[in-house]
């Protein structure tokens, strides 16, 4: 039975592969038709590569102050942010971008496109990253805190010098994946037309025509930057993996 | 050393883990063992003294000073002694030295050349020269419980306390383990220390106090109570313990 499903799992991988390769391989492809799209392709990429790096960079600050407020011992920042991490993770990243820019940015009179889209993006991702770091800070065993106390470390000392030393080795294979959910989720941006890499592709298809030469260098742009990631992540999970 | 309890609680919701201790030790004693039952109260009364928690009630005099109940005071208290747990003392991210250097530079304010320096005359003291660099890991328990051990004595601790220091040891390491403290002991340090090691409880301590559901069911001089106890149920537990 067991060998009849592998068999058959095997049969139905190898046929779609096959078919997936056959109609990419098979088209006609007319390269010529997108050429003069390509500057603006490979400028998207660059904005799509440079969105996703702000935005990192920015979604760190971010899921710093949520990890704080959440480890907080007062009410009210435990509180408020749990109910944005709940409420950023509960619903769609198109719906925010859409709220945050038509309705929110609109009403505070921000108009680049570029700037908020960044925001929008580093408060979406700052809510995941948080769930990172409070499960990583929260990893570190009781034991460790009893140690510190017991050599006179205060609470403040026994965070920069024990807990989070450790805490960052263990979140980094996670935040090497959120990053590569970043690249990916910036995509969305091209709904407030956001000079990205998607909304690149859609143009030159839009133009020429030519679908597969518009978007299949889109496939290939996101996964040289994702899987290299991910090859990444993979490494530090294994590293870490022996540490403990 | 004088220490002095008086009508000492801690109680962890229902349990009553010290359930009205009064003591007080004789100014001649030196090393003070805590025998008794698994679940006796052993650790509780050693983090009590050593200032780790706040009791429930009841206060603890070291020294002729009350210990305080306020974290601050607490903190000033616990840097002057030294503490040893059963086991996971060490910082996994930081190497043996650097194990025995964090806690002399961050807490007690020394130079990063004086700490390096007392942590070679430590490290040299307890036969740890060859395993400096490596990282708890990378060490044996036996050898993480000696650096465990300098690191709780480098910066001369007014007292050290000890809870079941070899208990997750082989008999082998044990017996390591035990001589370095019995030269601690030899040198003359103040050490409290619970143990389920008799034979050594017998030859290294001047008092000894038996502790069972959280009370004091006997004290006195080490040679009197493992000679000739008064308490049936000491002596029991005594003859049941030494048996083997
Ligand atoms: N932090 C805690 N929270 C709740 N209960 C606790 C806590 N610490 C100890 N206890 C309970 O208090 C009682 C005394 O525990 P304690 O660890 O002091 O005993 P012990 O004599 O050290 O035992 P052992 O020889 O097994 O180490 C036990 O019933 C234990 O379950
Ligand atoms: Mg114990």
């Amino acid at each position: 039975m067991k060998s009849f499903i592998n068999a058959l799992v095997s049969v139905i991988l190898a046929v779609t592969f096959f078919f997936g390769f056959w109609v990419i391989l098979d088209h006609d492809y007319d390269w010529a038709a997108i050429a003069p799209y390509s500057g603006n392709l490979f400028s998207g990429w660059l904005v799509t590569v440079g969105i996703s790096l702000a935005a990192l960079a920015l979604s760190v600050v971010v899921a710093a102050v949520l990890t704080v407020a959440q480890l907080s011992s007062h009410r009210v920042p435990r509180v408020l942010s749990r109910a944005y991490v709940e409420i950023v993770r509960g619903t769609p990243l198109l719906t925010q971008i859409l709220i945050g820019y038509y309705l929110i940015a609109d009403a505070i009179g921000w108009d680049s496109r570029f700037g908020v889209g960044l925001v929008i993006l580093s408060c979406f991702s700052g809510a995941y990253l948080s769930e990172i770091f409070r499960g990583g800070i929260e990893s570190i065993s009781k034991s460790q805190w009893l140690s510190a106390r017991a050599i006179g470390l205060s609470e403040g000392q026994t965070y920069r010098f024990v807990v989070i030393p450790q805490a960052i080795r263990r979140v980094l294979p996670a935040s090497a994946g959120q990053f590569a959910n970043l690249i990916k989720d910036s995509s969305l941006l091209f709904v407030i037309s956001v000079h990205e890499f998607t909304m690149q592709a859609r143009e030159a298809n839009a133009n020429s025509f030519a679908t597969f030469e518009a978007y299949l260098p889109l496939v290939m742009g996101y996964f040289i930057l994702t899987f290299p990631i991910s090859l990444l992540s993979r490494h530090l999970e294994k590293r870490f993996s022996y540490e403990h | 050393m004088s220490i002095e309890v008086h009508n000492l609680h801690q109680h962890y919701g229902e349990t009553r883990a010290i359930d009205g201790v009064c003591m007080k030790l004789p100014d001649s004693a030196q090393v003070l063992a805590l025998i008794g039952p698994s679940g006796g109260g052993k650790s509780t009364f050693l983090r009590l003294i050593g200032g780790i928690e706040t009791p429930t009630s009841g206060t603890v005099i070291v020294d002729d000073q009350e210990l305080p109940k306020e974290e601050e005071g607490l903190l000033d208290y616990r840097k002057s002694n030294g503490f040893l747990f059963q086991a996971f003392n060490l910082f996994p991210h930081l190497s043996a030295l650097d194990n025995i250097i964090l806690p002399l530079t961050e807490v007690h304010g020394w130079s990063r050349h004086k700490a390096e320096e007392r942590a070679h005359e430590v490290v040299k003291r307890f036969y740890l020269e060859k395993h400096l660099e490596k990282h708890p890991e990378q060490l044996s328990g036996g050898q993480q419980q000696r650096v465990a051990l300098a690191r709780a004595v480098a910066h001369e601790p007014a007292l050290l306390l000890l809870d079941e220091p070899t208990s997750a040891l082989d008999p082998e390491m044990k017996a390591g383990v035990l001589d370095l403290i019995k030269e601690l002991c030899d040198a003359g340090q103040r050490i409290v220390l619970s143990t389920h090691e008799m034979g050594f409880a017998r030859q290294s301590a001047d008092h000894v106090v038996f502790l069972a559901e959280g009370k004091i069911l006997e004290e006195g001089k080490a040679e009197e109570l493992f000679e000739a106890s008064r308490e049936p149920k000491v002596t029991q537990f005594l003859d049941r313990v030494m048996k083997w």
